[in-house]
């Protein structure tokens, strides 16, 4: 006897699932636990690290430029000024440098940093009596 | 997800392994992998036949392994003094061919993959002022001081611990408590 009705139940997903899915699991190489291994919750964790990554491209910038910010704060500081008095100064002079290479010069090159706090400083005493 | 899976990060430096005192040959070894009896390893077998023995006396230095594989697809991997790897498949490749690919990797190095630089520029010298630290912008008067000295040998005023607040109040309760009696 042959039973054929029984074939017919037999749900195929496609040929290719197997590399469908492989793609998703090549993402979800270092996930935790059953994340690495389950399909329809690497599909999950993927989408959301995925979305994250995104989304983080977007936030490195701001948090960088916090980064840099608290750097130059700090370097100032030093010498007795405050960031907005610093940026003040500078701007207010013509230097265009931009808050990385400030930041990398208060960190590396203290004493180009200090010579620049200078001129805001000297900024802020002419400008305070006026 | 791992940024590593897909682009290798790594900082901006200059291929100095090569040419400083001879030139030396990247290539380490090379595995051929093949099956006995499949046509899309037949190139590779026309090649083994062939041309594998040349290829070996003439680059003396690298070691070839052939590796017989039963119903698999034809591959070379080469791996490479730095400690790379690269993996080509042979699969319907004409023996021509892959004597060109094996003679084209031999000539490479190991770093040919592009890679993502976390920084764009390398110094060996990253600070010509010295770079920061905590006695940077503090007078140096510490160091020639004579003790006792008034204003660096002050004390200061720790705040109050946790531990003298509770026996602050439990010495006023007593305090309190003998007053009533």
């Amino acid at each position: 006897m042959v039973f054929l009705t029984a074939v017919n139940l037999i749900r195929s997903r496609g040929p290719d699932e197997w590399w469908r899915k492989r793609k998703i699991f090549k993402l979800a190489a270092y996930f935790y636990g059953r994340r690495r291994n389950c399909y329809s919750l690497a599909i999950r964790s993927v989408h959301r690290a995925l979305v994250y990554a995104t989304k983080s491209r977007q936030e490195r910038k701001s948090d960088l430029a916090e980064l840099w910010k608290q750097r130059i704060t700090a370097g100032a500081a030093q010498h007795g000024i405050e960031y907005w008095q610093f940026m003040d100064g500078l701007h207010k002079n013509n230097i265009e440098i931009n808050k990385k290479n400030l930041a990398d010069l208060a960190a590396w090159e203290p004493a180009s940093f200090e010579s620049l706090a200078k001129i805001s400083k000297d900024f802020v005493e002419k400008n305070r009596n006026k | 997800m791992n940024h590593s899976q897909f682009l290798v990060s790594g900082f901006l430096r200059a291929p100095i392994y090569n040419g400083i005192g001879r030139q030396i040959n990247q290539l380490q070894r090379v595995t051929l992998k093949f099956c006995k009896s499949h046509g899309s390893s037949q190139g590779m077998r026309n090649f083994i036949e062939n041309n594998l023995v040349d290829f070996a006396k003439q680059n003396d230095s690298v070691v070839l392994y052939v590796k017989p594989r039963r119903h698999r697809s034809p591959v070379i991997v080469a791996e490479y003094l730095n400690g790379d790897r690269k993996w080509m498949s042979c699969h319907n490749r004409p023996s021509e061919e892959i004597l060109k690919w094996l003679s084209l990797l031999s000539l490479q190095a190991g770093d040919t993959e592009p890679i993502r630089y976390r920084k764009h520029w390398h110094t060996d010298v990253p600070s010509i002022q010295g770079p920061w630290n905590p006695f940077t912008h503090k007078n140096p008067g510490h160091i020639i001081a004579e003790y006792p000295h008034e204003g660096l040998g002050r004390v200061f005023k720790a705040p109050q611990s946790a531990t003298e607040k509770l026996l602050k109040i439990a010495k006023k309760r007593n305090e309190s408590e003998n007053k009533k009696e």
